[in-house]
């Protein structure tokens, strides 16, 4: 989760063409990167497809440090696969399929800041939702900081220790219950604060 | 546990499009239970319990290599009505980061907060009849995976004529036909094995969700009996008290 910090801040900083792109061109893009997912059955469509993202990757000047990130789902689609009896053109189309869709939104998140794929999101889907959705993205960056607070007490207490894992099952369990506590102690804040500011179900962004 | 890891594509149209729908369906109705005020004071508190499972489902555990959903306690914590708002912004923003098809979304929703939903509910039950927390909460969480990982299990399986239409797909295009070309001659033994093999797909999901259910409901457990001690007021058990 610490990349999603480091994804905020290629999104923000980042200065390729890409980044500059308008985020509604980028979500129609991706939209078709969707469509090209679901409809597409043969190899050569999907290796296309996944050429023309990977191309878009380095020409977009996003650090190849956060590639490894699109390679994570191809962890799950192994279990997948048991399925098929591996058979090796289903786990090509598996595996091309995982990676056109994880390339494609790695790459719309490291050159889009969230508040504007929200704000598009905001048109289409309920504003509630909307909200629900930004307030769990801003909550994300307030728990992050905690976690890692707590995470480094323990460490440096010894909490996360190999020949100590009922210990370190504890310790870990209350660090998520300090979260959980921390965190609605913060949402009621978040609450009053939001309120003083004339919250009223629906934020605004910038430009609207 | 039960969160279906499958990329988009692979599932049928018509099955994840159902998703959606039944999951806009649900959605629709638990609102009905809840005032409007309620909901709009309670975003944040949404908003931080689908923080707290996205960071749990981010954070390794080291000695053990596993992450946690935290789906049961937020479930306890949010209340029915809330979880299924809270597991459905959790599965945007885990897609949104590759963990997880966005086209699978809203199967994901529904199976992601059977957990939340059957979580509280199984946990009131077996408060009621214990009055262990630790006990009531690790039952509670067991059962509550252990049926979501089933209806997980029933939504891939009834994508079989999908998977099988992929799986015979062998043949067309330019790259297809090269592989078939080496195979040669035992292409026709190749077929029988070339079925849908959902028992073996079941018999690596129920035993790895074995172990994973005991872990979460360790866990979940140690989670509650921590915020029984600091906030026992979080958990509405006194209500519950004779």
């Amino acid at each position: 989760m610490i990349q999603l910090s480091y994804l905020d801040y290629l999104a923000v900083e980042g200065k390729s063409w890409l980044h500059r792109l308008s985020p509604k061109l980028k979500i129609i893009g991706m939209v078709f990167v969707l469509l090209g997912i679901v409809t597409l059955r043969n190899l050569p469509g999907l290796l296309l497809l996944y050429a023309i993202l990977l191309a878009l990757f380095l020409i977009s000047r996003v650090p190849l440090r956060i590639f490894p990130l699109t390679l994570y789902p191809l962890i799950f689609a192994t279990l997948f696969i048991f399925i098929s009896g591996f058979q090796i053109h289903f786990i090509l189309l598996i595996f091309l399929k995982v990676l056109c869709g994880s390339t494609g939104v790695i790459l719309l998140l490291a050159t889009t800041p969230y508040p504007s794929i929200f704000r598009i999101l905001g048109k289409v889907l309920p504003s509630l939702f909307v909200t629900a959705l930004f307030l769990t993205y801003r909550s994300i960056f307030i728990l992050l900081e905690v976690f890692e607070e707590t995470q480094h007490a323990l460490y440096l207490r010894g909490g996360f220790q190999w020949r100590h894992p009922w210990r370190s099952l504890i310790n870990i369990s209350n660090a998520f219950g300090h979260l959980i506590i921390k965190g609605i102690d913060a949402s009621e804040k978040m609450y009053e604060a939001m309120l003083l500011r004339g919250f009223k179900n629906k934020i605004h962004y910038r430009g609207e | 546990m039960s969160h279906i890891h499958l990329p988009d594509g692979v599932l049928p149209v018509w099955l994840w499009v159902s998703g959606f729908i039944v999951a806009i369906l649900v959605e629709a109705i638990l609102f009905r239970f809840i005032k409007k005020e309620e909901l709009t004071r309670r975003l944040p508190l949404i908003g931080m319990m689908a923080a707290v499972m996205v960071l749990g489902a981010s954070v390794e555990i080291v000695p053990i290599a596993y992450h946690v959903n935290l789906t049961v306690i937020s479930g306890i914590l949010l209340g029915p009505s809330l979880i299924f708002l809270a597991t459905f912004v959790v599965n945007v923003i885990l897609a949104l980061f590759g963990h997880g098809g966005i086209t699978v979304i809203g199967l994901n929703t529904l199976t992601l907060s059977i957990e939340g939903i059957l979580g509280y509910f199984l946990f009131r039950l077996f408060w009621r009849v214990l009055r262990r927390l630790t006990l009531a909460i690790f039952l509670a969480t067991f059962f509550a995976l252990f049926i979501s990982t089933l209806s997980m299990i029933g939504v891939v399986s009834l994508g079989t004529s999908h998977y099988k239409e992929l799986i015979h797909q062998e043949g067309k295009g330019v790259f297809e036909f090269k592989l078939l070309k080496e195979k040669g001659d035992h292409q026709e033994g190749d077929t029988e094995k070339r079925e849908v093999n959902l028992k073996r797909f079941i018999a690596i999901v129920l035993p790895l969700g074995f172990i994973g259910w005991i872990l979460e409901g360790v866990i979940t457990s140690l989670v509650a009996r921590y915020i029984h001690r600091l906030r026992p007021d979080l958990l509405r058990l006194e209500k519950e008290t004779p």
